[in-house]
């Protein structure tokens, strides 16, 4: 059991906020310090980009398949569904990250408004 | 194109003292090119095309979501501004209404970012160039968003290592202070906002990160991409507080050597 001290809830939102931003930093601070130390041309900078890059895929790809909060009340065919518009928009219009993005929400938007009006 | 800039600028003469001896230089030459408000203007200019009107679009979602979870305005602004990295603001709002110990939610908020510490290294040794640049890494990683790495990492080819830190700075100032003010417009309008317009907001950031990154040319990324996505949600299923340092490592890697592979085989 834990003391009622140690639930969330019963601190200052403000107070948890800052604490999260320093827990937060603290990543951004050691990157910074250990950044020195790295050579821009070197394989382990690549490599470390990578690194970033496979991390963003993994997030984005969680979001979609697995929504915590607002986004659990949205269909899954839903979110791959714009997913999907946003990715063929993409390749037609030779990457251009503008129209892949407005056509993926806007598909969102017209599907989930459907499904609010009961339409779908 | 460093040519091209020295265009623009009104051509100057400078005499420089050195050893003695007299010599004049042509804004052609690198320590002439243009003074580092150009290159922050330059900076808020490209930072207020689409980026910053995404960073506007997310940062309403967050504000409404703030709103809904019965805390200040304040604490929408501040987490916007401090934490400064989506993933990691809404774990806190959910986890917050979840009633978790207080250490759940610091590990998690902060896990949900944990990208920034490899952002950051990739980020920092671009600085090197310059002593502005290297003495304030910091704060220029503090200011670190996806949307500001990318901005950077793209431009970086059009950039001398001296006009790196202000083109940076001047295109967070416009992403973060449109973060802010966003997060505070989405409060207010928290309730008039339709909901399938907030739930399209809260899908907006993700979705548009999807194609700053999938429009990226290194084919080393591309493949950690493609890696990433297909193992991201299976790992969260299995560790859901891990999944990301993990996913990250795992596709990263697999990225890395797939391409030294595909190019020895090329070669």
């Amino acid at each position: 059991m834990i003391g009622d001290w140690a639930n969330a809830q019963t601190w200052s939102p403000l107070v948890l906020a800052f604490m999260a931003a320093a827990a937060t930093y603290l990543w951004r601070a050691i990157g910074t310090t250990i950044a020195a130390k790295i050579d821009p041309d070197s394989d382990l900078f690549q490599w470390i980009a990578c690194v970033a890059y496979g991390l963003f895929a993994g997030l984005i790809a969680r979001i979609i398949v697995f929504p915590v909060g607002v986004l659990e009340q949205s269909a899954m065919i839903d979110r791959l569904g714009a997913m999907v518009i946003g990715f063929i928009i993409f390749f037609l219009t030779r990457r251009n990250i503008f129209a892949a993005t407005f056509s993926a929400a806007g598909a969102f938007l017209l599907v989930t408004w459907l499904r609010a009006g009961g339409v779908l | 194109m460093r040519f091209r800039l020295c265009i623009d600028a009104a051509p100057r003469l400078r005499q420089h003292i050195a050893d003695g001896r007299t010599t004049i230089t042509t804004p052609t030459q690198p320590e002439d090119t243009p003074s580092h408000w150009a290159t922050y203007g330059r900076g808020l200019i490209d930072a207020a095309k689409l980026p910053g009107w995404m960073v506007v679009a997310s940062m309403t979602g967050f504000g409404a979501l703030v709103n809904s979870a019965d805390m200040s305005m304040t604490v929408a602004v501040v987490a916007t501004i401090f934490i400064w990295g989506l993933p990691g603001q809404v774990a806190f709002v959910e986890f917050f209404l979840l009633g978790t110990p207080v250490f759940s939610l610091l590990l998690v908020s902060s896990l949900a970012n944990i990208r920034f510490l490899p952002m950051s290294l990739s980020l920092v040794p671009l600085f090197r160039g310059s002593k502005i640049g290297w003495r304030f890494r910091y704060l220029w990683t503090f200011m670190m968003s996806v949307n500001t790495w990318v901005g950077l990492l793209r431009k970086v080819p059009d950039l001398t290592q001296e006009q790196r830190w202000s083109y940076y700075f001047g295109y967070s100032t416009v992403c973060m202070g449109a973060g802010a003010i966003a997060s505070a417009i989405g409060y207010i309008l928290a309730d008039t906002l339709p909901f399938p317009v907030t739930i399209t907001l809260v899908l907006l950031n993700p979705v548009y990160f999807a194609f700053v990154f999938a429009a990226t040319r290194s084919r080393a990324a591309a493949l950690a991409l493609i890696a990433g996505a297909v193992t991201g949600p299976p790992l969260y299923l299995l560790t859901p507080e891990w999944s990301l340092p993990i996913c990250g490592i795992i596709a990263g890697t697999a990225g890395f050597y797939a391409d030294r592979w595909l190019n020895r085989r090329a070669a």
